[in-house]
Formats: C-alpha cells, sequence, structure tokens
C-alpha cells in the first residue's frame, strides 16, 4: 500500500516524530504519577482511544454506528475464548478476536449495504440488542450470562500498560494512515456526497464495506483490550452505554480527526474516573436538598456530564479539538485574524 | 390455554402496548419528518409526562386522566424550552451534534428526575385500577387500557386534521418537503419547528401519562422507549405518520407474542430481527419514499 517514497516522507514528518516521542513520554508517566489507580485510567484511555479512533473511521466513511458495542463484545468474548478454549498465546488471540468481529462486521455490512445513515445505526443498533439474546442462548459456548474471567496477556499493571499504549500507538498510526490514503479520501467523497462519488467513479458499496471492516476490526482489537482491563467477559459489553461511548468521545474530542478520539477518551474517561472522589464532597452538603434520593452524587454527576456535553457541542460544534489552535496562537500571541485561517 | 383465545390475547394485549408506542413513535415521525432532527431524548419526554402526571395525580387528588393533559401541556412547554435553547442552536451542522445534544439531555432529564423523585419504580394510580373486562374465559383487558387504546385514536385523529386541515398543517407539510423553499414562501419556518416540536412533545407527554397507569416506571424509562419508538418509525418509513401507526402495531404484537413464547430478554431482539428483515427487504420501510 505504501511506497518507499511515502513511507520515507512519512519518516521526515514532524508529526508522527513529535507523536512517537509523546508515546514514548506516556509510557514513562506512570513511574513519576504512581498508583494503580492512575495506571488504571491511563490503561483505559488507551482502550477507549482504539475503540473511539475506529468508530471515528467508520463516520469518515459517512456511517453512523449506534451498536459499536456489538463488536466491542464480539472482540472480547472472541478474543478470551479463543485465548482459553484452543490454548494460543493471549496476544494472538486478541488478533483474532479483531478478525472474528471483522468477519461479523462484513456480514451486517452486507445487509446493510443498501441501507442510508439513519436506518444503519438503527441495525446495528438493533444488532448489539439482539446479540445480548443470542450470546445467552448459546450459553454453552459463550457463558455469557455468569460471565467468566479472560487469560491475562500480561501481568496486568505497569507491562499490560505498556503493551496497550503500543497497541493503540500502533492502531491510531494506522488509522492515520488509512485517512490519509487514496482510500481515506474515497471515504470522505463518499461521506460528503455518495452520488458525486459514485460519479467520479468510486465504488461506493465496496468502499463501504471496506469501512464497516476495517472500523469492526479495530473495535474487536479494543474489545480484546477491554475485557482484559474488566478481568471480566460477560454479555453487560453490549450495553447501550457502551455503544454510546465512542460517539461521545469522537464527537466532543473532534469529529473526523485523528486527535479527537484520543482527546475525547481522556476527557470521558477522566470525568467517569475522577469525579467520584469529587462527590464524595459534595454529598454531605447537597444531600439535605434532595430528600428523594438516598444517594445524591450519582445523579447529579449524570446531570453534570449531560450539561457537559449539551455546552460543549453548542459552543465548540467542532469538539475540543478545535480549542487547540486557539491556544496556540495565544502562546505564539500572533494577531487574531491568522488563526482562524489555521482551521 | 387454546391457541384461539391465545391468539386473541396476543393481538388485543400487544395492541394495547403498541398504542403508548404509536404516540411516541408518531410524535418523534412529526419532529423527523418537519426538523430533519434525531430527538434521542425523546423518550426522556414520555418518562417526564409520566412523572408530571404521577405528580399532579398524588399532589392535587386529580382524576389520572386528567393527569393525561396537564402532561401534554407541561411536557410541550419543555419541548418548546429545549428546541429553542439546545437544538436549534446545533440545527444545520453535523448532524452527530444533534444526537449528543439528546444523549446530554438523556442525562440531564433522567438525573433531574432522580433529583426530585427518587428512583425507586411508580405507578400511576388510575380510577379503574383493578378492573378489566372479560373477552373470553381466559383472557381480559383492563379498563385502562381500552381507555388508552380509545385516547390514542382520539389524539391520531387529532393529528391527522391538524396536519392535513389547518394552515399550521400545510406549513409544517411544506416545511418537511422543503425547509428553504417554504421560508421563500413566507413560512415562518423557525416558528414551525418550535410548533412541531411541542406537538411531538406533547404527544410524548401524553403517552407518558397512559405508559404510568399502565405500567410502572422509574427515571430511566425513557431509553429503550426511544428506541423502540426509533425501530417502529424505520419499520414503517421515516417521515410517514401512517408508516408510524402500522409499524407500532407490528412491534407491539410482535414484542407481546415473543415475551410469552420465548420470554425473558428476547422481546427486544425479536422486535429488532423484524426491523432487520424488512430492512434487508425495503431499505426505506414499509411506508418510506424513495431517495430519503
Amino acid at each position: 500500500m505504501l511506497s518507499k517514497q511515502d513511507l520515507s516522507a512519512l519518516i521526515r514528518d514532524k508529526k508522527v516524530l513529535l507523536s512517537l516521542i509523546v508515546v514514548v513520554l506516556l509510557a514513562f508517566i506512570p513511574a513519576f504519577v504512581g498508583g494503580p489507580f492512575a495506571l488504571r485510567i491511563l490503561t483505559l484511555i488507551a482502550v477507549f482511544t482504539i475503540y473511539a479512533s475506529s468508530w471515528n473511521l467508520l463516520a469518515h466513511s459517512g456511517q453512523g454506528s449506534l451498536g459499536h458495542a456489538l463488536f466491542l463484545g464480539i472482540g472480547g468474548f472472541a478474543s478470551s475464548l479463543i485465548a482459553i478454549n484452543l490454548g494460543v498465546p493471549p496476544l494472538l488471540g486478541l488478533l483474532l478476536g479483531g478478525l472474528f468481529a471483522a468477519g461479523f462486521g462484513l456480514l451486517i455490512g452486507l445487509a446493510c449495504v443498501r441501507l442510508k445513515a439513519w436506518f444503519l445505526a438503527m441495525v446495528t443498533f438493533g444488532a448489539s440488542v439482539i446479540a445480548v439474546a443470542a450470546f445467552s442462548a448459546l450459553d454453552d459456548i459463550t457463558h455469557a450470562t455468569l460471565g467468566f474471567p479472560p487469560i491475562p496477556m500480561t501481568p496486568s499493571g505497569y507491562s499490560f500498560y505498556v503493551l496497550t499504549l503500543v497497541i493503540a500507538s500502533l492502531c491510531v498510526f494506522s488509522i492515520y494512515l488509512i485517512m490519509n490514503s487514496k482510500l481515506g479520501l474515497a471515504f470522505k467523497a463518499i461521506r460528503e456526497n455518495d452520488l458525486e462519488a459514485r460519479m467520479i467513479g468510486i465504488h461506493v458499496t465496496k468502499y463501504k464495506l471496506i469501512a464497516f471492516v476495517i472500523s469492526t476490526f479495530f473495535a474487536g482489537i479494543a474489545g480484546g483490550l477491554y475485557v482484559q482491563t474488566q478481568s471480566y467477559v460477560d454479555s453487560s459489553i453490549f450495553a447501550v452505554e457502551n455503544s454510546f461511548k465512542p460517539l461521545m468521545m469522537a464527537v466532543i474530542g473532534g469529529l473526523f480527526t485523528i486527535g479527537g478520539p484520543i482527546i475525547g477518551s481522556a476527557v470521558i474517561v477522566a470525568i467517569d474516573s475522577f469525579v467520584p472522589s469529587v462527590d464524595k464532597f459534595l454529598q454531605p452538603i447537597l444531600q439535605p436538598l434532595f430528600p428523594a434520593v438516598s444517594a445524591v452524587s450519582p445523579p447529579l454527576r449524570m446531570l453534570g456530564l449531560g450539561l457537559f456535553l449539551i455546552i460543549v457541542v453548542i459552543f465548540l460544534p467542532k469538539g475540543l479539538i478545535s480549542l487547540w489552535p486557539k491556544v496556540a496562537a495565544f502562546f505564539r500571541e500572533e494577531p487574531k485574524g491568522k488563526t482562524d485561517e489555521a482551521k | 390455554m387454546d391457541p384461539a383465545s391465545q391468539l386473541i390475547e396476543i393481538i388485543l394485549w400487544g395492541v394495547a402496548t403498541a398504542g403508548v408506542y404509536i404516540l411516541l413513535a408518531v410524535g418523534l415521525n412529526l419532529i423527523f419528518g418537519v426538523m430533519k432532527l434525531v430527538n434521542f431524548a425523546h423518550g426522556e419526554l414520555l418518562m417526564l409526562g409520566a412523572y408530571v402526571s404521577f405528580a399532579v395525580t398524588a399532589a392535587l387528588g386529580v382524576n389520572a386522566y386528567l393527569g393525561v393533559l396537564f402532561s401534554m401541556g407541561v411536557v410541550a412547554f419543555v419541548g418548546v424550552v429545549v428546541e429553542r435553547f439546545c437544538f436549534r442552536r446545533v440545527m444545520g451542522t453535523e448532524k452527530l451534534n444533534e444526537i449528543i445534544i439528546s444523549l446530554g439531555l438523556i442525562y440531564v432529564f433522567s438525573s433531574t428526575a432522580v433529583l426530585l423523585w427518587g428512583d425507586k419504580p411508580k405507578k400511576i394510580v388510575s380510577p379503574f385500577e383493578n378492573r378489566a373486562f372479560p373477552i373470553t374465559e381466559s383472557v381480559f383487558i383492563s379498563y385502562d387500557r381500552v381507555i388508552a387504546m380509545i385516547i390514542v385514536a382520539a389524539l391520531l385523529v387529532g393529528l391527522f386534521l391538524l396536519v392535513k386541515k389547518t394552515r399550521i398543517g400545510l406549513a409544517m407539510r411544506a416545511t418537511s418537503q422543503s425547509s428553504t423553499t417554504s421560508m421563500l414562501m413566507g413560512v415562518n419556518t423557525s416558528k414551525v419547528y418550535m410548533f412541531s416540536f411541542a406537538v411531538g412533545a406533547a404527544l410524548a407527554g401524553a403517552a407518558g401519562a397512559l405508559f404510568g397507569m399502565i405500567f410502572s416506571f422509574d427515571p430511566y424509562v425513557g431509553g429503550a422507549l426511544t428506541i423502540k419508538a426509533f425501530a417502529i418509525i424505520i419499520l414503517g418509513g421515516l417521515g410517514s405518520l401512517r408508516g408510524a401507526v402500522i409499524g407500532g402495531l407490528i412491534y407491539g404484537i410482535a414484542e407481546y407474542s415473543a415475551s410469552i413464547f420465548l420470554g425473558g430478554i428476547w422481546p427486544d431482539a425479536v422486535a429488532f430481527i423484524i426491523l432487520i428483515i424488512v430492512l434487508v427487504i425495503r431499505p426505506t420501510g414499509i411506508f418510506g419514499q424513495k431517495g430519503e
């Protein structure tokens, strides 16, 4: 896919070098900010980065999925079950889990090639609902009802974090390559106007399917890693919440960008993880105001998240990443007019 | 139970449940048709309607069926506020922004409901509690479900007349075909948007008040119902009111028969299997127009 010229251009690309340095720095963070809590958050951010990026890639081709948890779940179940039953090394299991998810992605993609945006989103959502029932019906094979622990890939903790970080970087880098290749251009053309795309000779159906398969593959990989972070697999992985998370992350961070899903997953995971310690502090103050509830903090946290989503979308419709040029310009102290062009 | 009366039960109870779904789906379809807006928080409006009716009947002791009117008014007002301050600000930008706004609204509405009313399941006490018509020896249908069906039918007829026979209905239909052209023809589209959202929300409020009399509800009931309503309008065809009614009936009956024969988590799955089969055969839904 890549010629030698592309490759050398890539190596000379400053952005790639910079990202590499950031990744290496990220690998050393836990050495300074110790504690299993920080490590867990960082690992989760890496996993959700893969997941949100996979969703973002699909959206990049103009297809929406409201049931991406299906592929997360298939990846999680398949990788763990393969590793347990066939005795293959868990890392190979992870890859096979991704391929399994991509296989299902192909099937669903084939069934939906004729469907337009909302219909496709609904079918994927429906498929994730059906999966819960189907996985419970096949309980002898899947053990989905009670759940089971997957075989750990590495000792949990720091080594697993580094592994996840490496895999996440590889995935994000591959998605970067895809989005900047001819393939990515075709996806973009289809997203913007599929009729015109067809007119200039893009095989719309074929490219839509390709996007679906690639996206579901990465979602499956994310699933394999996700169950490792939970040390447990059961049918709750197909939950609606997991389907909406990548969408939230990609949109909050910045749609159709590489950085967006990374920022989005960092923000959403951080909100999920840090806020509980804040509301321990708020609980005694606010509890008397709302006598109807026994614990006032979970609904308040949800209220906060809801308002946060609404405010970000209203004031930053291009996501948090659109703040970046403004911040950069502030530090460079350039005249204001230029920042608008930079976008 | 013999097969004949079982069939009667399935159809009767399925249709009765479908009534609530239809109200929700028709409102959602109206909003989608006119504004091209995907309101994933529509089920939360239903939830709100149920709580408003619950609060009014419990606090003032009024008849639960009067609560339906209260819910419609309050939820329509909430709908106007939401349309004015949230959705209007992102309309015309990326479609996904609307979904994120609705997700945000889901969190806001359900957590507000938890804060005000707690998260224990509630039920609206109707004046006809525990009274039922016998249909056959073993099949009964409660008064509430029958009255709910009548109210749903009346509201649907009212909506039909509104859309087909009035000036604002004409403006709504024009806007749904092309908002730019209707704007050029002198239609105040932002007013039409607000009105359509209010009508859709009022229908959701009525659905909520009826839902609360038939089932118990909690602040998280909205999410699953929104998805069902979406499945119904996609099944019936986006933007088609007739489609939403037929889709709702199919969905309600399919769900109810699955809950009898398969049980457990199958009702949702079966309903979606039907949806997928319909879409694979006919990608625009049963009554959907080509080129949507």
